[in-house]
């Protein structure tokens, strides 16, 4: 419709500030890749390597654990939020008395600094003076050290992040539900169809925007989860928990292996759009054929 | 009608923060303490100031949030702008932050900081990049500017750590610690746990001499705690599996003590494994980590989830019997009440050692512990080198290093240890400066390694593998020892 | 009838039952961080205990009265906001161009956009900094250690956010309104002002709430791109948390300040985002 100037106008100065503060540093991480660069190696500057940055990846077993790690992570955490997140939306949909209580209590953690969040958390599970390891320790005679133990550390990062996102979820497909238009939905309750069938044929589908929006914003930041992480185990036990985010902060930052880092950081970018990119196309695909 | 309640928000918000930009630009900058000498007459700091035209200068600079920085930030910054006009701001963070930021001022060469905290372990690492000036040389070519206070020899021997091949000094210290043993007087002392433990080892308790008494001690403790439902271990780890601290507490206090010095790395071919000539997977670095990782059963829980800070915190907490505490804590740990519950009941000693180590410290082949400490560095790249050499000559006066120390427990100077209100803490602390001042040359720093944390970071997650029971102690160090000669390589040392 | 009373009263004690261990789950996080605020150091590792026996104020005392610490708080306040409102607006043009006009290369710039956001941070320090302190240069006024700067930044992560959650709500505000309107002579940014908006402000509340917390909470750019005048709480926490890891109590009374107005500004905008949600209907 009409002059498409109006509509690029409209665009420009979002595109504008992505160009300076998001593609601008891309180009350079991108520059950066290609070379050999550790100022405190034996070799002072950088030196062009090509792709020999890349090449090295694919045999970097650390590399390749952290991002396995991080792939699993990511998996159970957004299927546990979407899950539980849908449910409690949809118990939201209706007024019921306390639902506002309910509602505004439940969303607190989402307000919570990452960083603190791993604070509260660290607070938690700290043997010694925590509740966490005390409680189990007393009602069920587990042994609780995250400190120590693996799984444990792995299984409460996840309950770490479920807590933390968990009502961003909620809250947003909350918003898509209550956005539905009702008239389909009473039709469909008018023509005899039962609950489930309600939720299948109409809910699903036309909530697919919206969840594909929520699934892509979680993965992304899933993937990417460095913070709270940091401040609950800092990696630990070992390499356990150290996901990609944290494990190129590592490389980049207390290493200073600033050519090897960015090209992790770009290989990493890059699966994270392929990963992205599949699920878009697939879903779209899933939803057209539902039409 | 939607529109208008947001309407009303955006505005508000606006206008708050608004009204609050406002109020950043009006707050007051923090009041200079009272200057320490107010009389009229220019001082010779504020003739040199003005001679420099460093008034009204302002000079940043970037630090650890540790007590001595504080200190440095809040009274002895006060104090010089008062002096000569120059405003120091001192921007204290956390260690891991401070790195970044300086590495990158200076990496870049943008000039941001003035001066910047160095630890003794990384001072190779900017002194094989040339980040920083050389302040022997500065001083030289700038006779005017050079205090009468301050002279590079009152300091003691830690300053080495800061000179180059030739002898030029690259930073002005401020502060320096020994990691040492702690232990519980309250404990150690107690007639009937000294009877019991007679009775069950066959010697006297006392403070631990070799790694057996060490164990032995820990164990009985550890028991002891149990026994008497007791909050007690026998000894604190710091045994972090997944920070710096724990690779730093392994190949800094415990390997040297085992007679593995420096890392194990061979520095004549840099190499880390027995087989090229290293020792870091020698059987005596083995035993010393299975020795290490074998106090966990004597530790509290908290243990493995321990850096500095908890280990003393914990020790604090009277939880622990014995350990290894960085000095800097051993003053508040002894004489605070406010954060302390064994004040009054903390001994300290030399570690425990295997034989030979003694001899090899003594000769000066190998050291017994670690010695810790930090300076103050003035980076190249800085945009007002000479008002930043008045402040670290300032910082460096023999006048106000002892409410220095006491605020932070850090002692530089020899002439600091002889100050009585020094004298008067060091009774408290069972001697510790005096055992500073006596036995620090056993003590050493960190290997002047310029790859130094590079190095770290490929080690350490064999250490915390160990820790953890992923690895044991011999595989752990196997496998450390081979990622390090292969790191080397990729650093560019012993192709 | 009876086993449809039955199943409805199962319903609700199901229903109640579930936001109880919800609610339960949601809040001993935070009430433990406020036990421990409320202990002093020698306290600390006093058996664990659910109950605040009494209150050690110097932990919350010590942070309040600093200035350092206040004016970490109102640049916190003003990035935060600032961001939140920037976002917000640039968001909702964008999103009105994407969804009524056929750009060429809409639905690419679209993804482009939300790519921004799927970097691993810590490569983008070093040349943010570079950036800042070297691009954007005017004599001696940097974008480093600024407000701007950060407000700025802090796009990069928020408006890819925005314009996704922004697309969806978009798309749903029917074209043949803005039809109407044109029909009755208004302009284009009429339409968009007093037509789309009053529609899609919920969606905007949501926005804005959103850029606001993650403003407010982001860390690692905030510390390595300020130095003294634009550092924000999160930078503050942090320090604290590292370097007197062992004063856990300061620790959470700092932490509990940290999340307070976050909490505040989530209570006070809890009554849009439910206007907002209630106002759902907005496609009829």
């Amino acid at each position: 419709m009409r002059s498409n100037r109006a509509g690029w106008a409209l665009l420009t100065p979002t595109l504008v500030i992505l160009a300076i503060v998001g593609f601008l540093p891309f180009l350079y991480v991108l520059y950066v890749s290609f070379f050999d660069w550790n100022p405190f190696s034996n070799q002072l500057g950088m030196k062009w390597t090509g792709v020999d940055n890349f090449r090295r990846l694919v045999f970097d077993g650390a590399f390749l654990d952290s991002l396995w790690r991080t792939g699993l992570f990511a998996f159970t955490t957004v299927t546990i939020e979407l899950a539980l997140g849908f449910l409690l939306a949809q118990t939201l949909v209706k007024s019921f008395p306390g639902r506002t209580v309910f509602r505004t209590i439940y969303v607190l953690p989402l307000v919570m600094a990452p960083i603190a969040v791993g604070a509260t958390w660290r607070l938690l599970t700290i043997p010694g003076f925590g509740p966490i390891p005390y409680f189990l320790d007393k009602w069920f005679d587990i042994d609780f050290r995250l400190a120590t133990f693996a799984d444990q550390a792995f299984l409460t990062v996840i309950a770490m992040d479920v807590w933390h996102w968990t009502p961003f979820v909620t809250l947003t497909l909350l918003a898509g539900l209550t956005a539905m238009p009702k008239e389909p939905l009473e039709q469909a309750q008018v023509d005899g169809a039962n609950r489930w069938q309600v939720f299948r044929y109409l809910t699903i589908p036309m909530m697919m925007p919206v969840l594909l929006t929520v699934i892509f914003i979680r993965l992304m930041d899933a993937l990417r989860i460095v913070d709270e992480v940091f401040m609950l185990t800092s990696g630990g036990p070992g390499t356990a928990t150290q996901f990609i985010g944290i494990h190129i902060y590592r490389v980049i930052v207390p290493k200073t292996d600033y050519g090897y880092g960015s090209a992790m950081s770009l290989m990493v970018l890059y699966f994270t759009i392929v990963l992205c990119w599949l699920l878009f196309i697939a879903l779209a695909q899933v939803g057209k054929q539902r039409e | 009608m939607f529109k208008h309640k947001m309407t009303v928000m955006f505005s508000v918000l606006v206008l708050l923060s608004m009204v609050l930009s406002a109020c950043t630009v009006a707050a007051p900058a923090p009041q200079p303490a009272a200057p320490a000498a107010e009389s009229g007459e220019a001082s010779w700091w504020r003739t040199a100031s003005q001679a420099a035209g460093c008034e009204g200068v302002t000079i940043r600079g970037v630090s650890e949030s540790t007590p001595p920085s504080r200190y440095a930030a809040d009274v002895l910054a006060a104090s010089f702008e008062a002096e000569t006009g120059i405003k120091v701001e001192l921007e204290a963070t956390s260690w891991d932050e401070m790195y970044t930021k300086a590495i990158n001022d200076m990496q870049a060469g943008t000039g941001i900081y003035d001066f910047v905290y160095i630890e003794q372990d990384i001072i190779y690492q900017y002194l094989a990049n040339d980040y920083l000036t050389n302040l022997t040389q500065l001083l030289a070519d700038n006779p005017e500017l050079a205090s009468p206070d301050f002279d590079f020899a009152k300091f003691t021997s830690f300053i080495d750590n800061f000179k180059d091949a030739d002898g030029n000094i690259y930073g002005v210290p401020m502060e320096a610690f020994l990691k040492v043993y702690l232990y519980r007087l309250d404990l150690f002392n107690d007639p009937a746990i000294q009877e019991a433990f007679k009775a069950q080892y066959g010697y006297d308790l006392a403070p631990a001499t070799t790694h057996q008494q060490y164990q032995d001690i820990a164990d009985f403790f550890t028991q002891y705690g149990k026994d008497n439902d007791m909050e007690l271990w026998g000894t604190t780890v710091q045994g972090n599996t997944g920070h710096a601290s724990s690779f730093y507490e392994f190949f800094e206090s415990i390997a040297p003590t085992f007679g593995v010095y420096n890392w194990g790395i061979n520095q004549d071919n840099w190499k880390a494994s027995v087989e090229n000539g290293g020792e870091m997977n020698s059987d005596a670095a083995k035993e010393a980590l299975a020795f290490w990782v074998g106090l966990l059963a004597d530790a509290p829980p908290e243990a493995t989830a321990s850096t500095w800070d908890e280990v003393a915190a914990s020790f604090a907490a009277g939880r622990a019997a014995q350990g290894w505490v960085y000095g800097e804590n051993a003053a508040w740990i002894a004489t605070d009440p406010e954060r302390s519950k064994v004040v009054g009941n903390v001994g300290v000693a030399l570690p425990p050692i295997a034989e030979g180590v003694m001899a090899d410290a003594e000769s000066g082949a190998g050291y017994i512990g670690y010695y810790d400490g930090g300076a103050f560095g003035l980076p190249v790249s800085s945009q007002n080198p000479l008002c930043t050499l008045l402040w670290m000559q300032y910082v460096g006066q023999e006048s106000v290093q002892a409410d220095w120390a006491i605020a932070g427990s850090r002692i530089v100077m020899e002439s600091t240890y002889d100050d009585p209100k020094v004298q008067e803490v060091d009774a408290k602390v069972d001697g510790y400066y005096t055992l500073m001042r006596e036995s620090g040359p056993l003590f050493r720093g960190a290997p002047p390694f310029p790859f130094h944390s590079a190095l770290r970071e490929v080690v350490q997650p064999f250490i915390w593998k160990a820790l953890s029971g992923e690895l044991t102690p011999a595989e752990a160090l196997d496998q450390a020892a081979a990622a390090a000669d292969a790191e080397l390589v990729n650093l560019g040392y012993g192709q | 009838m009876k086993s449809s009373a039955l199943r409805k009263a199962l319903g609700w004690i199901g229903l109640y039952g579930l936001w109880t261990v919800m609610i339960v789950i949601t809040i001993v996080p935070i009430y433990w961080m406020i036990v421990v605020s409320a202990r002093s150091r020698v306290e600390l590792f006093d058996a664990p205990t659910l109950l605040i026996k009494s209150f050690y104020a110097p932990n919350y005392i010590k942070p309040l009265t600093d200035p350092v610490f206040q004016r970490y708080l109102i640049n916190s306040l003003i990035i935060a906001t600032s961001n939140a409102l920037l976002v917000t607006i640039l968001a909702m043009l964008a999103t009105y161009a994407l969804s009524r006009w056929r750009l060429p290369g809409a639905d690419n710039i679209f993804f482009w956009t939300i790519t921004q956001r799927m970097a691993p941070p810590a490569a983008f320090v070093l040349p943010m900094f570079l950036i800042y302190t070297r691009v954007f240069k005017i004599g001696d006024w940097t974008m480093f250690d600024t407000q701007f700067g950060l407000i700025l930044l802090y796009c990069v992560f928020n408006l890819p956010f925005a314009v996704w959650l922004m697309k969806g709500i978009m798309d749903g505000v029917p074209i043949e309104l803005d039809e109407a309107a044109f029909v009755d002579g208004a302009n284009r940014w009429t339409v968009l002002t007093r037509v789309v908006a009053p529609l899609v402000a919920p969606g905007l509340a949501i926005t804005f709430i959103l850029s606001w917390i993650f403003a407010w909470n982001e860390y690692l750019f905030a510390a390595n791109l300020t130095s003294v005048n634009a550092r924000t709480i999160t930078t503050g926490l942090a320090a604290f948390v590292s370097v007197t890891g062992t004063n856990w109590g300061e620790m959470a009374a700092v932490a509990t300040v940290a999340i307070l107005p976050a909490l505040i500004f989530l209570v006070f905008v809890q009554r849009y985002i439910v206007t907002g949600l209630t106002f759902g209907a907005v496609k009829e």
